[in-house]
């Protein structure tokens, strides 16, 4: 049974339900425990960065601390938290007078992080701890030929952390096959979805989240495949107003890969959080299971 | 000996991951400016605020709405033929900006940025309503309706939350923040 | 230790080397220090002086020789890698053997690495204390003469690897000429054009090619590797693997049926840059030298199934064997010329340029097949379907250069190329040509003149690193076409430009197994891989080792202009030495002392040059000076302490020693911390 530390991250709570139910459902049915850590803070996004470096360490450290106690490495589903606790980690294992600030301000709440914690990301939980192999050998209800959108976004990748590659990453299209999809081709799937700039320079994002849609669209995609709460936000729940800006017509489910995976391993959708989806995906409501091509319900 | 420090160094001090001054490495191919995403909507591209930091010209630099428009996605960084970490020097030049309160009118970065920062400080979680008065009285009047819309249709789908999270041990959170900024600091 | 009955009288000389070593180091002090301290030494005379290597510092030492009837000689300076020779030559003329004459280094081992002034001049006076020292165990050796042979082997025939061996062969000298593949050319024989003339590169490289086909004095072994090299400068032994062309080349006519009717298709990944076929018999090109084919029995249906042999049945001189085996030749040389050329950057490790993926994106050796007229689209400039006919092209320069990502250098000719990539399409299609680059490097004769010239014809110049080149079109005018996204830095524009074709200026990177051949050939390669000149500067075509010469991309990219001179050069050094008949070896070597010997035998294995014997009458071993290379392995390895090494004998290093912690100086000096 594999064990891990798990950050949630505050978007996981409402806002990105879903994408927690499916992970806990999806890792729990794969024989992997995710342990919630105990009393997190939130990671600082990219925000903390914009204001003070050494505060922003300390609240990643924080976490990373409570996750040192436990002894288990760190998973986090989500891009950005992942991204800042591993290079928090990386930073502090190899200043030792940054770790010395850092540790100095932990001492109030009686932590200390002493740089033996190793940070995933959830998908390479999936890509890497479980595999495709296994993956693909616990599916019962494989998604038989949905086109599948593999949207990495940046911060899963990118920066390079060794010498992986960066620009044709294949391991989220790997995760697709096993589970029945058929990952399209998606020029645009290592494009930033925008970010916080939804909200700061709001026709900027939106006029990237329209090239994702679209580049999609041209594919054939049935469904674009997220690994971060951020990225699905800003792909679906702004799509509306995409279409309002630009006079576009998308509508295009955007599901978490967990969600996705959960499917396949007949999870039934109450579970995988599904239902909650901004994106109107049929002009007439329908039974969710009958339209793009997902699989029938099993409970 | 003068204890005069240049432009270029003061954004140096402010990359806890340079080594040096990495920026006098730069050989303008702009390379950055063609992948940057948002490069279009930027008064200056990447590589031009690297030129104009290399050449000391700050007030063009603090006046430029360049690095409130980066969004972090890392993909100049990667493929900068000098290895340049150039998103780190947008988030230097967005704590320089904000420590010196120079940055150019009407950008909601900057007001975004602190609402967000004392929210954390307050209950050590994100908590969504909270930031909305800092940037949503910007809006023009069609998109804040836009916004108020994707709100409630948010709500309604029980994705925003109603109550702000908070962790538990608020107190102890507080002073570790206070041993790094003094508190009155933030306020 | 025993000191000598009779003492020596020793010079010592200081130099200032201007303010390399005075700058730092108080030449004066250390002199008059020297001549009062090391006195008890033999020290009769100690001399300071601006620049010692200069005729007149020079003559300060011969003088002093003469007149003073000096019979030791320390002079403190430089590195021995530079003038040691100068003063041994310097003491030879003065008939004083010259290694009786010790160079000790206060300037890369002093000056140059010290801040100090004080513990530095401190430091000095041990380093000539210690060299007081040992040079009184010195003994007058004489070098070793060794004859060259004449013959020299020319590894690679490229355009470097030719000139190298025309000119050796023209003056009267033998020459082998191993390449590897199945006729000389190299990738000069793949260009189109050439620039900055727009020669065609076939018709400059071809008479050149015919010369050394025909040359009486050149032996052509193609198809053919060198797999071993012993012995050293003067007398290499190499041995060199002639593959099987698997027909009889002396009765091999180069009639061509034998192609025409082989039915096996190959992709020619090698000649045509896969863009073309051949067959499994072939020859690489129309005008190769030799005009013999070669099978390829990796790809051969004959050798496969055991079926097929059509150009047995046709042959009409019935030169075919297909049973024939490698050959092993071993040939004596003198020296070595190393001009294998390089490799092409592998595109596709820059995914985000789409080669491999996006099949409108070409590399600099694909459009050089795809513009010479005897390559696989008879000279049309065509996108991969193989007829459509480009209206936009980009060139992208710097394709895996002067990128920390890939390789750090520029590779020096990707510029000029790319021009003249863009000349060539302009005047073959008349389309719209984008240069995008970095900076314009138009160093050599007439090359500024071609780049106005480019500029006069129209070609659209960006400065922008290409970031990306997509198929993803966002606008109808895209359509059905590449875009490239490149920042325009010259008035700060991003910019999608939708292109039909792309040609990547890739790199030059060293061969992919140039560090199998410095090994090979013992010679050393940089990180890179490329091989490395004994100077930079002023020594680019010799390497640390004697006798192997190196010419052309092997040291570096460069330009076929260039390669010709290093060709010419290497081949030059060659000659002079030939000349010379003789060669005299550094007379440092191993000696091995009977009586001390167990004839244990551990030495004969460990001696990288086989230059150890065993007597097995007398049960001892015995080193063989010519072969020895003075390594001191052996030295070290004898478990009795049997072997000495001249130069570097037991009583030398240990003075030297002693001299350093200044033991043997009458009042001790506290080194200054």
């Amino acid at each position: 049974m594999k064990e891990f530390a798990y950050f949630p991250g505050c978007s996981l709570e409402k806002m990105a339900s879903s994408y927690h139910m499916s992970a806990m459902e999806t890792t729990k049915k794969l024989g992997v425990k995710l342990n919630e850590l105990d009393d997190w803070n939130c990671c600082g996004a990219t925000t903390y960065f914009y204001i003070d470096e050494l505060l922003a360490y300390t609240l990643c450290a924080r976490n990373l601390a409570i996750a040192e106690k436990t002894g288990l490495d760190v998973v986090a589903p989500c891009s950005a938290c992942y991204k800042n606790m591993f290079f928090t980690a990386a930073h502090l294992k190899k200043d030792e007078d940054l770790a010395e600030h850092v540790n100095f301000a932990l001492e109030e709440d009686n932590l200390h992080f002493s740089g033996n914690v190793n940070v995933k990301h959830l998908i390479e939980v999936f890509a890497q701890d479980i595999g495709p192999e296994e993956l693909k050998r616990q599916v019962t209800n494989p998604l038989e030929g949905m086109r599948i959108a593999p949207y990495y976004g940046c911060q899963i990748v990118r920066p390079q952390k060794e010498k992986e590659d960066v620009e044709q990453p294949q391991f989220f299209e790997e995760i697709i096959s096993a589970i029945g999809g058929i990952p399209i081709n998606y020029p645009l799937k290592m494009r930033c979805c925008g970010g916080s700039l939804i909200i700061s320079s709001r026709t900027a994002a939106l006029t990237m989240v329209r090239n994702l849609l679209q580049s999609a669209v041209d594919n054939q995609a049935a469904v674009i495949a997220t690994a971060c709460p951020m990225c699905q936000v800003n792909l679906e729940v702004y799509q509306q107003q995409v279409n309002l800006e630009f006079g576009t017509n998308f509508s295009i489910p955007v599901m978490y890969f967990t969600q996705l995976i959960g499917l396949a391993l007949g999870i039934s959708h109450k579970k995988l959080g599904i239902g909650k989806e901004f994106v109107s995906m049929a002009p007439t409501p329908m039974p969710v299971d009958q339209v793009w091509g997902l699989p029938r319900k099993t409970t | 000996m003068t204890d005069t420090i240049t432009f270029g160094q003061e954004i140096s001090n402010l990359l806890h991951a340079a080594e040096g001054e990495p920026l006098k490495t730069c050989i303008q191919c702009g390379t950055c400016s063609g992948t940057c995403p948002v490069a279009g909507y930027m008064d200056n591209s990447p590589r031009q605020i690297i030129a104009l930091i290399n050449l000391g010209k700050k007030e063009q630099v603090l006046e430029s709405n360049t690095f409130w428009y980066c969004a972090s996605c890392y993909h100049c960084t990667v493929r900068c033929p000098q290895e340049i970490n150039i998103t780190e020097l947008m988030y230097a030049l967005k704590r320089y900006s904000i420590w010196k309160s120079r940055y150019q009118e009407g950008l909601i970065g900057p007001t975004f940025s602190e609402a967000f920062v004392k929210m954390i400080v307050r209950s050590g979680r994100s908590f969504e309503p909270v930031l909305a008065p800092s940037y949503i009285f910007s809006f023009k009047a069609r998109e804040f309706m836009q916004e108020i819309q994707g709100a409630t249709e948010l709500l309604l789908k029980g994705r925003l939350p109603l109550l702000p999270a908070r962790i538990k041990r608020l107190e102890n959170f507080r002073r570790m923040i206070g041993r790094i900024i003094p508190m009155g600091g933030l306020e | 230790m025993d000191k000598k009955d009779e003492k020596e009288k020793i010079g010592v000389y200081v130099c200032h080397c201007g303010t390399n070593i005075a700058g730092v180091i108080n030449v004066e002090e250390v002199s008059t220090w020297a001549a009062e301290n090391l006195k008890d030494q033999g020290v009769v005379i100690s001399r300071e002086y601006k620049f010692m290597c200069s005729s007149l510092g020079q003559e300060l030492i011969q003088k002093d020789i003469k007149e003073l009837g000096l019979t030791r000689v320390v002079v403190a300076a430089c590195s021995p890698h530079l003038h040691e020779k100068t003063f041994r030559n310097a003491c030879k003329g003065a008939d004083l053997n010259p290694y009786l004459c010790e160079l000790v280094s206060i300037r890369e081992q002093d000056s140059w690495v010290h801040t100090d002034k004080v513990a530095a001049t401190e430091k000095a006076k041990a380093i000539i204390s210690g060299g007081v020292s040992r040079v009184v165990y010195h003994e007058a050796l004489e070098p070793l003469h060794v004859p060259i042979h004449p013959a020299t082997l020319v590894v690679g025939g490229g355009i470097a690897g030719i000139q190298a061996a025309l000119e050796i062969a023209d003056a009267g000298f033998p020459v082998y000429l191993v390449e590897r593949e199945p006729s000389i050319g190299g990738h000069m024989a793949q260009f189109d054009k050439t620039f900055p003339t727009l020669d065609c590169s076939a018709c400059i490289l071809t008479p050149k090619m015919v010369d050394a086909g025909n040359h009486p004095n050149i032996t052509l072994l193609t198809y053919s590797e060198v797999e071993k090299v012993d012995g050293y400068v003067g007398s290499f032994v190499a041995t060199i693997r002639k593959r099987a062309r698997s027909l009889r080349e002396a009765d091999c006519t180069g009639c061509g049926i034998c192609w025409e009717k082989c039915p096996k298709k190959v992709v020619d990944d090698v000649f045509e840059a896969g863009m073309g076929t051949r067959k499994a018999i072939y020859v690489p090109f129309p005008q190769a030298v030799p005009k013999y084919p070669v099978i390829d029995r990796v790809n051969c249906t004959y050798y496969i199934k055991g079926t097929c042999k059509a150009c047995e049945k046709f042959c009409p001189t019935n030169c075919i064997d297909f049973a024939q085996e490698d050959e092993i030749l071993t040939v004596e040389v003198g020296n070595v010329i190393l001009a294998t050329g390089w490799d092409l950057f592998d595109t596709r490790r820059i995914t985000q340029y789409g080669y491999g993926r996006l099949p409108n994106v070409f590399t600099s050796l694909e459009f050089e097949r795809m513009s010479n007229s005897a390559g696989p689209t008879g000279g049309n400039v065509v996108l991969r379907d193989g007829k459509t006919e480009p209206k936009v092209v980009g060139i992208v320069h710097c394709v895996g250069s002067r990128d920390k990502n890939y390789n750090e250098y520029c590779s020096s000719i990707c510029c000029m190329q790319s021009l003249k990539f863009a000349h060539l399409v302009k005047e073959k299609t008349g389309a719209e040509v984008y240069n995008f680059y970095i900076d314009i490097r138009t160093p050599a004769k007439g090359y500024e003149e071609f780049y106005h010239r480019l500029l006069e014809e129209g070609t659209h110049f960006i400065r922008g690193k290409v970031a990306e080149i997509s198929d993803a079109t966002r606008l109808p005018a895209e359509e059905g076409k590449l875009v490239i996204q490149v920042e325009d830095t010259l008035t700060g524009n991003q910019l999608r430009v939708p292109v039909d074709m792309a040609i990547l200026s890739a790199g030059l990177e060293p061969r992919h197994d140039s560090k199998a051949l410095a090994k090979l050939f013992g010679i050393s390669c940089s990180a890179d891989g490329w091989l490395i000149e004994r100077h930079p500067k002023l020594d680019p075509i010799a390497t640390m080792t004697d006798g192997i010469y190196i010419a052309g991309c092997v040291q570096g990219p460069k330009d076929i202009p260039a390669s010709v001179a290093q060709g010419a050069a290497a081949a030059a050094r060659v000659m002079g030495k030939i000349q010379q008949k003789e060669i005299a070896l550094e007379p440092v070597r191993a000696t091995i002392h009977e009586e001390q010997c167990s004839g244990c035998r551990i030495c004969n294995n460990m001696c990288p040059f086989n230059a150890i014997l065993f007597h097995e009458d007398r049960m001892v071993s015995e080193v063989n000076p010519a072969l020895c290379q003075g390594c001191g392995t052996c030295v070290a390895g004898c478990p009795a302490g049997a072997i000495t090494g001249t130069g570097f004998s037991n009583e030398q290093i240990l003075s030297q020693i002693n001299g350093l912690l200044l033991l043997n100086v009458p009042k001790k000096q506290a080194v200054a911390a």
